[in-house]
């Protein structure tokens, strides 16, 4: 887990108008809150917040701003982004204690290949993207890691069969599913389709073969 | 084909498209997306047409999810028609989409052949569309 420091501008006007012109600037408005503290409105050069965005931590880094002479621990808890140009356009910081526990959304990620289900013309669908853990500042994880490369078609993994680390607890129930392993409606209507095309291939290729031999009987009767 | 099960009124006034996608813009249920770059109606028919495209790319083991609905009726006068008498008749069913909507979204464990069945579906959709993924980089 990375720590990070940045410093920032307070003051800022709020209102659309006003935001505009600070991203025209190349800043991001962002707010602070927590810790039953009044918000601050602030604004942070888009450059330094970048890299503090693009460690191995991604979002949930944890970040250290300098607000008026003042250090805030803080954890990202929101981040917009432009629907169309999808550039950050306002960032939440969420002000945390760093002996205190919190919620943070830790990412799953699912690697290998399960060749048991992709042979079998599965696949694995992944229902949950990521997991709220509860944990201490200093132990979150960058992203929680499963290996389905020995996952068999109709089992899955449940929230309980991740590896988290130790101090963490899952939010969620220990049954809820991460990932399944499933043929899909669409893959048995192409199995069916398949299946129906080949026996009717068959049934052709059998009335032909009767053809022909009716064919050649008549033949000898002619002869 | 999309429709409706049932309509509280049968023809609607056309509207105006303006601004960008309130919601859904972001890929939710699966790995990749299409994303909507333009306003745009999008009828039941190019929604299925994309979707077939889709599926009959990818062949076996991927998901597909349709994000849109068509649940505006589009009415149109017989041809040789002279103007009045009314508005016509409700002939078929569109999605109004603005930009940055993800119409539909994929899990296919191969990117590549996802992104072909993507290419393959935009070619259906009469409005400029791009492939997203679940994973951006800032």
């Amino acid at each position: 887990m990375s720590e990070l420091q940045l410093s920032v501008e307070t003051g800022r006007k709020g209102g659309t108008r006003p935001a505009r012109r600070l991203r025209r600037e190349g800043k991001i408005p962002a707010v602070v809150y927590g810790l039953d503290v009044d918000p601050i409105p602030i604004a942070i050069e888009w450059p330094a917040l970048r890299a503090a965005l693009t460690t191995d931590a991604g979002i949930n880094a944890l970040i250290t701003l300098e607000i008026e002479g003042e250090d805030h621990l803080t954890l990202i808890k929101d981040l917009q982004r432009h629907p169309v140009r999808r550039d950050v356009i306002h960032v939440d910081f969420y002000r945390i204690r760093a002996d205190q526990e919190i919620e943070v959304n830790i990412p799953i990620h699912l690697i290998g290949e399960a060749l048991a289900v992709t042979r079998a013309d599965g696949m694995v669908d992944q229902t949950m993207y990521e997991l709220i853990i509860l944990t201490k500042p200093g132990n979150v994880p960058d992203e929680i890691i499963v290996d389905i490369t020995d996952l068999q078609l109709g089992e899955s993994i449940k929230v309980a069969d991740l590896p988290l680390p130790d101090g963490a607890s899952a939010v969620a129930d220990p049954d809820d599913s991460v990932a399944i392993s499933l043929i899909t409606r669409s893959t048995r209507e192409a199995m069916a389709r398949d299946l129906a095309a080949e026996a009717e291939a068959e049934a052709e290729e059998a009335d032909e073969e009767a053809a022909d031999a009716d064919g050649d009987d008549s033949g000898d009767s002619e002869d | 084909m999309l429709m409706p099960k049932k309509d509280k009124h049968r023809k609607q006034h056309r509207g105006r498209t303006k601004g960008v996608s309130k919601g859904r813009t972001e890929v939710t249920y699966g790995d990749f997306g299409i994303q909507a770059l333009e306003p745009g109606w999008i009828t039941a028919r190019q929604i299925e047409a994309a979707r077939i495209a889709m599926t009959r790319h990818i062949k076996r083991g991927g998901k597909v999810w349709i994000n849109v609905f068509p649940d505006k009726p589009v009415t149109q006068k017989p041809a040789e028609t002279r103007m009045g008498s009314g508005k016509g008749n409700p002939e078929h069913w569109v999605a109004v989409v603005k930009p940055g909507k993800v119409m539909f979204e994929l899990t296919y464990h191969d990117e590549e052949i996802a992104r072909g069945a993507i290419d393959r579906a935009i070619q259906k959709l009469p409005i400029k569309a791009r492939f997203v993924s679940r994973e951006e980089a800032f």
